[in-house]
């Protein structure tokens, strides 16, 4: 791949080739160039889409699919796969809504938060326990869990709404980084949360580049038999990757009902295949060994404007769903042959 | 060799004398199978159904459905049932069309079948309605037109497109607006909430961006005017806006308390419940619904019975009920 890379890079002024060349070794400028396409042809249509509440409105939106996103990536660069995390997500969020309401109303959100981020670690390294140890594919475990996991919250945690959060909860998804008026008169909010998400994205991005973790996970990823080899203890990678997927799932968990102000057991669950596809559009190649931060960022951002766009492009409501399918289909393709010649 | 004998004789007597008490006490299974388990909508359809079981004593009533609503869940929770040999099915179907064949299976079985929220179901016998989708929808209608002061753009929402219910009420709510409110305007009709109030939102967002000038939103799926709401709210629109829609009484509290939903209609799903048991059991007996029927159920007590799409019928109630906040608190679910 490094050797394709830099021999293309050799002769990237050769008329032709150029684009093959800089998108091979930068995948996430492509997405970048599908953003800003998406933007100018929505905004054509439509000039209402040039409006800074928009930008809100996709941030805010990207807050949650990030955090799982992130998780995924460096399960992706590890060379595995997690379907599980939106039921460890759900399961912290109701299953610990439920409990402060129930036992403490008044505790402090970091508390709160902090628990969702044990109990979801504790779940996702089960995972990666379970990985390593059966020798399975994690995407037949994570599957497993899955179903186990929202199995056990609706039959044993409940199944009713909670229409009231714990009031900590309540007032972080009301504090407002900015917000403004618009000349309608209405009010849009850029809301705090989205420093969870970049918070979380610096971490991560530590932690794959200036770590020996990120060195054993990208090692991992390109090969276990290697990696194995050249002395990374797998199992602690294995459980370490899965742990830190969990690790976002209870946060995003607890940040997305505290943002949208209410706690449902039949929440997240369905959605992991748009976080699943908005990695893979942000570049990480699902076979294992790549991906970066700043790409799993732009692909999430992707994802999420095509789905807040299609209202506003004028796509009829019975037509939105294949032009997403085949938005995702073309890209994805493209990411599939690129590098290859 | 004799004590042999006595022992098979024994055991054969035995087996006969459980067969006998086992017919004697046998009991007609009804089994309601719903979209989702769990969810307070069909919570309430529950006690309807167990309050049937409860009154008939020849019968045994139980509810069950998958845990999220995919209708490829629901036919396997229906096929397990038929493999089960249940005497009679009453079925609130995700998507009719995916059901057609199960539905048949179990009807050349032998097995009873009504459905609910399901007019276009071909392979029934009953389809009971709480009440004419179309006039649903145009009552939603109307008051969503009062409150707009009959003028000003509008848009509807679905859960899904493929909820045959939800469409007619969308449908029923444009018809009626543009046969008696020429001045309001429909934009961008049945938008897709995926029954999720997360998406609701974020749709209901786009909406307002995209038309500043909107006025009126009709929701469709209960969990769409708590997405709606929550929009309105946030952008300090609400009182501004109006918001009608189907919605359960228990969820839109908050809403309906400040304002950002005007009002919700619903049915009663017990008494849903409590209709498609009460349809079943007829069929079981060997009778059918007549037209002007009493089913002794409020809101069931002169139903209009109609030929349906396929072999069977379709059976109206006028079990609608409206709320706002003046009167949501007498509706515990």
């Amino acid at each position: 791949m490094n050797a394709v890379a830099s021999a293309l890079k050799g002769g990237s002024h050769m008329a032709g080739v150029p684009h093959r060349g800089f998108f091979a070794r930068h995948p996430e400028s492509f997405t970048l160039v599908l953003i800003v396409a998406v933007s100018v042809i929505v905004g054509s249509i439509n000039p209402n889409f040039f409006e800074l509440s928009t930008v809100f409105d996709i941030l805010r939106s990207s807050t949650v699919t990030g955090l799982f996103a992130l998780g995924v990536l460096i399960v992706l660069a590890a060379g595995g796969i997690d379907v599980s995390f939106t039921a460890i997500a759900v399961l912290c969020m109701y299953a610990i809504t439920k409990a402060v309401l129930g036992y403490w109303p008044e505790a402090p959100f970091i508390v709160i938060i902090v628990s969702g981020a044990i109990i979801g670690t504790l779940l996702g390294a089960c995972n990666g326990y379970m990985v390593h140890r059966l020798k399975a594919p994690s995407l037949i475990v994570t599957i497993g869990t899955q179903y186990l996991l929202r199995g056990f919250l609706l039959t044993f945690v409940g199944t009713l709404f909670f229409m009231v959060i714990p009031q900590s909860m309540d007032n972080f998804g009301r504090i407002a980084l900015f917000n403004y008026r618009s000349a309608t008169g209405a009010t849009a909010i850029l809301p705090a949360s989205v420093l969870v998400l970049a918070l979380a994205a610096a971490v991560t991005w530590f932690l794959l580049n200036r770590t020996l973790m990120g060195r054993a996970i990208y090692a991992m990823g390109g090969s276990l038999a290697i990696a194995e080899r050249l002395g990374y203890n797998v199992r602690v990678v294995h459980v370490f990757a899965f742990g830190y997927v969990g690790l976002l799932a209870g946060i995003g968990g607890i940040v997305h009902a505290s943002t949208i102000r209410l706690a449902s057991p039949f929440d997240l669950v369905g959605t992991e295949l748009d976080v699943i596809a908005a990695v893979i559009l942000g570049g990480a190649r699902i076979t294992g060994g790549t991906g970066t931060v700043s790409g799993t960022l732009l692909g999430v951002i992707l994802v999420t404007l095509i789905n807040n766009v299609m209202i506003l492009a004028g796509v009829p409501s019975t037509w939105q769903k294949v032009v997403i399918g085949a938005f995702i289909l073309l890209a994805g393709a493209v990411f599939a042959t690129r590098g290859k010649k | 060799m004799n004590r042999k004998l006595i022992c098979s004789a024994l055991a054969l007597a035995f087996l006969g004398a459980a067969g006998t008490l086992y017919a004697q006490g046998k009991q007609q299974t009804i089994t309601t199978v719903v979209k989702i388990t769990g969810i307070a909508w069909f919570d309430r359809m529950e006690a309807g159904v167990k309050e049937f079981g409860t009154q008939n004593a020849g019968i045994k009533t139980e509810q069950t459905g998958p845990g999220q609503a995919d209708a490829a869940q629901q036919l396997r929770v229906i096929e397990d049932l038929i493999a089960k040999k249940v005497d009679a099915l009453a079925v609130v179907p995700i998507d009719p069309a995916a059901l057609e064949p199960v539905f048949k299976k179990a009807m050349s079985r032998g097995i009873k079948v009504v459905t609910h929220e399901a007019d276009n179901q071909k392979n029934t016998m009953v389809d009971v309605e709480a009440f004419e989708n179309a006039a649903y929808g145009a009552r939603i209608n109307d008051r969503l037109a009062k409150c707009m002061g009959e003028a000003g753009k509008w848009t509807s929402f679905v859960g899904s497109l493929g909820m045959q219910s939800h469409v007619q009420w969308a449908e029923g709510g444009a018809a009626n607006a543009a046969k008696k409110y020429p001045k309001m305007q429909l934009v961008d009709a049945k938008t897709e909430s995926n029954n999720d109030a997360t998406k609701a939102y974020e749709k209901a967002k786009e909406l307002l961006r995209k038309h500043p000038d909107i006025k009126g939103f009709q929701g469709g799926s209960s969990v769409d005017v708590l997405g709606i709401g929550r929009a309105l709210e946030e952008a300090g629109l609400q009182g501004k806006v109006c918001v009608f829609g189907t919605g359960l009484p228990s969820e839109t509290a908050k809403y309906l308390e400040s304002g950002a939903i005007n009002g919700i209609a619903f049915w009663d799903p017990k008494d849903a419940g409590l209709a498609m048991n009460k349809i079943a059991k007829l069929l079981l007996d060997g009778k059918t619904v007549t037209d002007g029927m009493d089913l002794g159920i409020k809101g069931y007590d002169k139903v209009k019975v109609t030929k349906g799409p396929g072999g069977g019928i379709v059976v109206k109630g006028q079990a609608w009920v409206d709320a706002d906040k003046s009167n949501y608190k007498q509706y515990p679910f």
